[in-house]
């Protein structure tokens, strides 16, 4: 899979909720479309990092396993319409 | 005459002022000469977790404020003044009027600062329990709302006392139904993760008390920013909240002249072995409370439990004996469910919490605790 990845957060060794937390912040700080890596040592990442991105509405492009740790490559998605914010 | 091994400690909070009592008797039972100097800009200790009885006007800020010098063995001397630079190879500490200040070793207890400022949607319409002029302001809020939309919210992690915004829903509940008021008023908690609380065994019983209560719980809230014009609440994941009344737990940072030393990570959290409770990269330096990266909660417990620990391998390496002792992560706190009842969470790395039910007894204990602490917790007897 090809993809350039603009920022990696090294959230190992860092526990639920932190490496999701780190995500979230990275996440904020890219543009649309652009890739992110996380890369976490936390079993719970597994199920928790998918799902935020499923409800967030980013790509989970691929986890890819290296030693005890998992790299989480996510693709910020559009952001949600807002109903009710002013232009 | 060999001189005096030079401990500085910056910080007379929880974690300094107790930090301070447990090296200064271990360091006594040494024949090493030693002196202990502690920083701290005000030298005013104060009680945190009586804010949330602040923001109902039950507590007054002034008695949560305690002089720190009072609570420190008289032999350590005190400088009154703000830290702005660490030099960490020349192992001196400089102040804001200028003093500079030489370590042989050295205790990080600088705590969490309160940072509206880093966001830049945050203004004074918003509110928060976090400092004791805030807690106030909130508290006014609260006592004249006549019925309406709360919404509990968390602007960033980590943040001191993770139970506390969950505790401040279930005492507004509780509020409001005595004031006869709560069919008039929602009470929602926006989380940032997929469940109310962060550890899920003691989420297992606190979630159900916000369903049978009637609280909101919204999940997967991570705060993006606030149009206070309008009064909604915008989530990064595309949800959002409208509010009559929005208390927000503020954003939480570290210290920036321990950033300017390179001792931090993302947030300015210094990095610290979460056993040993050395600074990485140092035999010298030492963090605890809040200040720390460690992967427990920011709490005045987390530090308690973390002091003899620091105040011991301080002492091995004074000594040069090559002993290390080893912090286990505990952790007590209490989480309130009502003015009346309270959940016990004991924990540490290995062990989640299994609380109970909400008991009356760790209401009461909790109420007698505010006295226990400045008497024995602070000045390191217990």
């Amino acid at each position: 899979m090809e993809y350039e990845v603009v920022k990696t957060i090294d959230a190992r060794g860092s526990f639920c909720p932190g490496p999701m937390m780190e995500l979230v912040r990275a996440i904020k700080s890219v543009d649309v479309g652009q890739v992110v890596d996380l890369i976490s040592s936390d079993k719970g990442s597994e199920l928790e990092i998918p799902k935020w991105c499923e409800k967030a509405g980013h790509k989970l492009l691929e986890m890819k396993k290296e030693g005890e740790a998992t790299h989480y490559i996510v693709q910020k998605g559009e952001k949600r319409r807002r109903k009710k914010k002013k232009e | 005459m060999e001189q005096p091994k030079r401990i500085v400690i910056i910080g007379a909070g929880t974690a300094g002022t107790i930090a301070a009592n447990k090296i200064y008797k271990k360091a006594k039972k040494t024949k090493i000469p030693f002196e202990i100097t502690v920083i701290d800009p005000t030298f005013k200790h104060v009680y945190q977790p009586g804010f949330l009885f602040t923001m109902f006007k039950k507590d007054k800020t002034h008695a949560l404020i305690k002089d720190a010098r009072k609570l420190l063995p008289k032999k350590v001397k005190t400088i009154q003044d703000k830290v702005v630079k660490l030099d960490t190879k020349e192992q001196l500490v400089t102040t804001e009027k200028g003093g500079v200040v030489p370590y042989d070793y050295l205790v990080i207890a600088t705590g969490a600062s309160i940072r509206t400022d880093v966001v830049d949607w945050w203004d004074d319409t918003i509110y928060h329990f976090y400092t004791p002029p805030e807690a106030e302001r909130l508290s006014d809020q609260i006592v004249n709302f006549k019925g309406g939309k709360i919404v509990v919210a968390i602007a960033d992690m980590p943040f001191k006392c993770p139970p506390a915004p969950i505790e401040a829903c279930f005492l507004l509940d509780d509020y409001f139904k005595k004031k006869k008021l709560r069919d008039k008023v929602e009470i929602t908690y926006a989380s940032p993760l997929n469940r109310a609380f962060s550890i899920e065994t003691a989420n297992e019983v606190v979630q159900p008390i916000l369903e049978k209560r009637g609280i909101n719980l919204m999940t997967y809230f991570n705060v993006d920013e606030v149009d206070t014009e309008e009064k909604v609440v915008y989530s990064v994941e595309g949800d959002e909240l409208d509010y009559d009344l929005l208390i927000m737990v503020p954003p939480h940072r570290g210290q920036k002249f321990l950033e300017e030393a390179g001792l931090t990570e993302t947030g300015g959290w210094v990095k610290t072995d979460r056993f040993t409770l050395k600074v990485e990269g140092f035999d010298n330096i030492f963090a605890l409370g809040d200040a720390t990266n460690i992967p427990t909660s920011k709490a005045g417990s987390t530090a308690h439990y973390e002091a003899p620990t620091l105040a011991k391998n301080l002492v091995h390496e004074m000594k040069k004996d090559g002993i290390e002792e080893k912090y286990d992560g505990h952790v007590q706190c209490f989480f309130l469910t009502s003015f009346g009842r309270s959940l016990f969470l004991d924990f540490n790395y290995q062990n989640p919490p299994r609380p109970g039910k909400p008991s009356k007894f760790w209401w009461w204990f909790k109420l007698i605790f505010k006295p226990f602490y400045f008497r024995f917790v602070a000045t390191g007897r217990v």
